[in-house]
């Protein structure tokens, strides 16, 4: 465990080395959402119903913002074209002779990147919560704050297993880092990003809620929104573990599987 | 001395399609994501107009034809503008601006022409197919003068779009950052995706006064838009186009004054 420790510290200083950038950048992540809440006045104005999608304006609004959150856990930005070109350029070789698990060694990286994400962001995302105040649903209660932190990270594993397993795709494809432009793609929509998913046709929806993505970015956000209750959220929180699960055992195998044929390769 | 312009151009664009060939999987896959990413917008517009009738006066139908310009207007723009004015910055960052600089040729046309990206260019023809749809449906005549002008405007806009970008890419040479300048490309595009009309509840109409004329973002794509499928207004026309010569002529003097603070990178 120490070893990962190790990582986890490396990692941490080298991520605060550009503060100022990260500082404006998260600034910035808001400016999108500007839009989308303009976007979302408009459609609420010509509609004249009260509810679009089972959600008010306001908690529209707030689904948004929430979104932030959720996606701060979930996404793991570069870490499947990373795993990809450590296994294309043959530098996995270095990790091979190490005393150390290879997926073990990322998970410690990404805990430390989002930790010092979590940190820096802080006050950008208070300052950008405190505005829009008025939208926001009331302080949760202990009990949801639980089951939302409970959603939170296991929205970050979620990310990490699924991201991990394209990334080992690298073994078997030459261009994954080309595929991936269509995952993301595929993600922003499967989500809930680009809206909330209740908004689609309810056959379509019933497929789209099941597949992880959604339990990645769209369910944490309803729990954090407090659109579900105790018992609902600790559903969602059940099938995440199953996910994590499916996804984390595929990523092990894929690796294992991956590996042999490497060493039969590598040289 | 004269510099043959024209066949440095020339020779500008066969290198660019011999390095494109060279990754001929890359272009299939991104052409790809761009369709995914078109279908998955189209679904979005279908989902929002079930549920309202307009959005701040646009029609379905029209949003659509919006959404086609959009597309044509950053596609041609990144074809032929957006990877030039990253590589100025990077060309900055690593002081070998010198080797431009030397050359006996102006070195804003060098800087500014020297590589096309052909994935881009694939969308074009997608992008037209959208509006070709969307006016089908719409059912208007469209008059020849329209058309014209149509792609006088987004020629316009084009130029509107270079100039800001290649303003912003020359600043480096003051302000060395990381990744600015796709940061402001992202939130560029998200910005100018959607009708200008909502933008004007927002900050009392300076958010929407400063876009359409200070910076005129908003009406790179939806003058055309609006020329075709809605009203047109000369003013706004004329306008736009007399801003796309000043900011060309603004683009110019800032850069030639950047270059006199210019010092390339030890080495």
């Amino acid at each position: 465990m120490r070893k990962y420790f190790v990582v986890f510290r490396v990692a941490l200083s080298e991520r605060l080395v550009y503060r100022a950038d990260f500082f404006i950048a998260t600034f910035l992540r808001f400016i999108p959402i500007i839009t989308t809440v303009l976007l979302w006045q408009a459609i609420y104005d010509g509609a004249k119903v009260e509810q679009v999608g089972g959600l008010m304006y306001e908690q529209m609004v707030s689904y948004y913002l929430f979104l932030m959150i959720a996606r701060a856990f979930g996404s793991m930005p570069r870490l499947s074209s990373d795993i990809a070109n450590d296994i294309r350029d043959g530098n996995l070789r270095k990790y091979l002779l190490q005393p150390i698990d290879y997926l073990g060694y990322n998970v410690a990286l990404r805990v430390a990147h989002k930790l010092v994400y979590f940190v820096m962001a802080a006050m950008p995302y208070a300052v950008v919560f405190w505005l829009c105040r008025s939208y926001l649903p009331g302080w949760p209660t202990g009990v949801m704050l639980l089951l939302s932190i409970t959603s939170l990270v296991l929205a970050f594993l979620i990310g990490f297993a699924f991201n991990c397993l394209i990334g080992l795709l690298g073994f078997w494809f030459l261009e994954v880092s080309s595929l991936l432009h269509v995952i993301m793609v595929g993600q922003y929509f499967l989500s809930g990003h680009m809206f909330p998913l209740s908004l689609l046709p309810d056959g379509v929806q019933a497929v789209v809620t099941r597949l992880p993505f959604a339990y990645e970015t769209y369910f944490p956000t309803l729990i954090l929104l407090q659109r579900l209750d105790v018992n609902e959220s600790l559903r969602v929180i059940g099938m995440q573990v199953v996910w994590v699960v499916v996804l984390g055992a595929a990523a092990r195998i894929a690796w294992q599987r991956g590996l042999r044929r490497y060493a039969a390769f590598g040289g | 001395m004269h510099a043959h312009y024209g066949r440095i151009l020339l020779r500008f664009w066969k290198n660019s399609l011999i390095r494109e060939m060279s990754f001929r999987g890359h272009f299939i896959i991104n052409v790809a994501s761009e369709v995914v990413w078109i279908v998955m917008l189209l679904i979005f517009i279908k989902v929002i107009f079930s549920k309202t009738p307009d959005v701040r006066g646009w029609t379905e139908y029209q949003y659509i034809f919006l959404m086609g310009t959009h597309m044509l207007v950053t596609s041609i723009f990144e074809a032929f503008f957006f990877g030039n004015c990253w590589r100025v910055s990077e060309l900055v960052r690593s002081g070998d601006l010198d080797f431009v600089l030397v050359r006996p040729a102006s070195a804003q046309f060098l800087l500014s022409f020297e590589r096309i990206d052909f994935s881009p260019l694939a969308n074009v023809p997608v992008s037209l197919a959208v509006c070709g749809y969307s006016l089908a449906q719409l059912g208007t005549p469209v008059t020849a003068w329209q058309v014209g002008l149509f792609f006088l405007l987004i020629g316009g806009g084009v130029v509107i779009l270079y100039a800001l970008l290649f303003m912003f890419a020359i600043t480096s040479v003051w302000l060395i950052r990381q990744t600015g300048i796709n940061h402001l490309w992202f939130y560029t595009v998200s910005l100018a995706r959607y009708p200008a009309e909502i933008y004007k509840r927002f900050a009392g109409g300076t958010l929407w006064f400063t876009l359409v004329f200070i910076m005129p973002v908003l009406m790179v794509s939806n003058l055309p838009a609006n020329v075709v499928v809605r009203t047109f207004e000369p003013f706004m026309v004329l306008y736009v186009l007399g801003s796309a010569v000043v900011l060309l002529c603004i683009c110019t003097v800032v850069f030639r004054f950047a270059l006199r603070w210019y010092r390339s990178a030890s080495s």
